[in-house]
C-alpha cells in the first residue's frame, strides 16, 4: 500500500512523496502560483495534464498526517475558488496517489472520456448549499400547538424531573422528531419549488442537525447567483425568526459529480 | 483566485457567509466528491479515521429526550414550576409504563428507590429515602 516512489530524498531518508489530488480542471486553466493547499506547511499547488483535462495536485510527504482542520479547509478552499471560474470535479477529501505518473495514466488517462464529459456539463455552473435550522423554541410551539396528544404530553411533563416521566418524554420526543421530519419534507420542497424557475439541479442532503430545516444542494448557473440569492433571500425573510437560513457558494460541485461503479 | 462573494439581497434574514465554516467543510468533503480507485490510491495516516461517517441523526432516546426537556423548558417559562408533592404524586404514571428495557428500567428502579415503595419495599437496598 505504501509504495516508495519519488526518489529525491533517496539515501537521506525512508520518507517518501505521495501525491495529494483536489480534484479535476479543464487542462487550460491558470493557476496563480501563490496557490496553497494541505499540509503543514501548506504545500504548493500545480497541475497534471493529460490531453484536455489536468488534476490539481500538491506533493506531501508520505508520511504526514493529514486532516488537521487546515488541511480540510484548503481542500474545500482551493476548489471552492476554482468553481467561481471554471469547471471543476472536486475529489473527496483525502485521495492520495502514488506519484505523479499514476495521476495521469491511472487516473486521468483512464477516466478520461467520463472527466471530459463531466467538466463539460458544469461549464458555467457551480453548487450552491442551502442550509436552514429551525428556531428551536419557535418550531416546537408551531408542532406542539398543531397536535392535542404532544400539547397532553406537555403538560404531563411539565415541571417534573425527567425521571419521573420518561415515558411521557419518550413519547413527546418521537411524536416531535417526527413532526420535524415531516416539516423538513415540507419546508425542503418548498425550497425546491422556489428554485424550479432557475433552472437548476437539486440534490437534497440528509440532515446533520436534529433541527434541520432544509439542507439541499443546487447546481446553479454562476451568471445566475444574483436571482438565485434573490429567491432563497425571499424564503429566508418569510421564514424570519422561524428558521435561519444560510446560503453557501459557489462551491465545487460535491454533490453533482458521481463516482461510477467499478464493473 | 477568490472566493469572496458580496450579498445582493442585502439582509432580511438570509445568511451570507463568504467561505464555508469548517463544519460545512467537514460535512461536504468528507462525504461528497469524487472518489477515486482503491487500486490507485496511497494510504495515509490519519484518512480512515476521517472519512467514518460524520452524520449524525438517527432519531435517538437522546434526541427524544433531549426535545422533551425543550418542551418542558418552554412551558415553565410560561407557567408555574410544579414543587415537590406534585411530583411524587405524578410519579406512578411515569414509571410503571415502560416501553424500552435498560436505561428506562434502570431509571424506574432509581424512582423505585428515591420513593421507597413498590413489591421491592420488603426488600430495602439502604440508599432509598423515603418519599412520603
Amino acid at each position: 500500500m505504501t509504495t516508495e516512489t519519488e526518489t529525491q530524498t533517496d539515501g537521506e531518508t525512508e520518507t517518501g512523496t505521495a501525491v495529494y489530488v483536489y480534484g479535476i480542471v479543464p487542462s487550460d486553466v491558470e493557476l496563480d502560483p501563490e496557490i496553497r493547499g494541505v499540509g503543514d506547511p501548506p504545500a504548493s499547488v500545480s497541475t497534471v495534464a493529460s490531453g484536455p483535462i489536468a488534476a490539481l495536485v500538491s506533493e506531501i510527504p508520505q508520511d504526514a498526517p493529514l486532516g488537521r482542520p487546515e488541511d480540510l479547509s484548503a481542500h474545500a478552499g482551493l476548489l471552492d475558488a476554482a468553481a467561481a471560474e471554471l469547471p471543476v470535479l472536486p475529489l473527496r477529501f483525502g485521495a492520495v496517489v502514488s506519484d505523479v505518473d499514476a495521476v495521469k495514466e491511472e487516473l486521468l488517462d483512464a477516466n478520461q472520456d467520463d472527466f471530459t464529459s463531466a467538466l463539460d456539463q458544469l461549464e458555467g455552473k457551480a453548487e450552491y448549499l442551502v442550509r436552514a435550522r429551525y428556531d428551536e423554541r419557535v418550531i416546537l410551539r408551531e408542532i406542539i400547538g398543531e397536535n392535542d396528544r404532544m400539547g397532553q404530553l406537555a403538560d404531563a411533563i411539565r415541571g417534573k424531573p425527567e425521571e419521573a416521566t420518561r415515558n411521557e418524554r419518550m413519547a413527546l420526543g418521537e411524536l416531535i422528531t417526527q413532526a420535524i421530519e415531516a416539516k423538513r419534507a415540507a419546508d425542503t420542497q418548498r425550497v425546491a419549488d422556489a428554485l424550479a424557475d432557475l433552472d437548476v439541479e437539486l440534490a437534497a442532503r440528509q440532515p446533520t442537525h436534529d433541527e434541520e430545516a432544509v439542507h439541499l444542494a443546487v447546481l446553479a448557473e454562476v451568471e445566475r447567483q444574483d436571482e438565485l440569492e434573490d429567491v432563497v433571500g425571499e424564503l429566508a425573510k418569510e421564514w424570519e425568526g422561524r428558521v435561519e437560513v444560510r446560503l453557501l457558494g459557489p462551491l465545487a460541485a460535491y454533490d453533482f459529480v458521481v463516482t461510477r461503479t467499478p464493473e | 483566485m477568490t472566493t469572496a462573494v458580496q450579498p445582493s439581497g442585502g439582509g432580511g434574514g438570509l445568511d451570507r457567509p463568504s467561505s464555508s465554516g469548517l463544519a460545512d467543510v467537514i460535512d461536504t468533503i468528507l462525504d461528497k466528491g469524487l472518489v477515486i480507485d482503491a487500486y490507485v490510491r496511497v494510504s495515509l495516516v490519519g484518512i480512515e479515521l476521517l472519512t467514518i461517517d460524520a452524520r449524525v441523526v438517527v432519531a435517538s432516546v437522546d434526541t427524544y429526550l433531549r426535545f422533551a426537556e425543550a418542551v418542558n423548558r418552554l412551558d415553565i417559562s410560561d407557567t408555574e414550576q410544579k414543587g415537590l408533592p406534585d411530583l411524587l404524586e405524578d410519579m406512578n404514571s411515569g414509571g410503571a409504563k415502560a416501553k424500552t428495557r435498560g436505561a428506562l428500567e434502570a431509571a424506574g428502579d432509581k424512582l423505585r428507590d428515591i420513593l421507597g415503595e413498590d413489591e421491592e419495599e420488603e426488600e430495602p437496598t439502604g440508599r432509598g429515602r423515603k418519599g412520603r
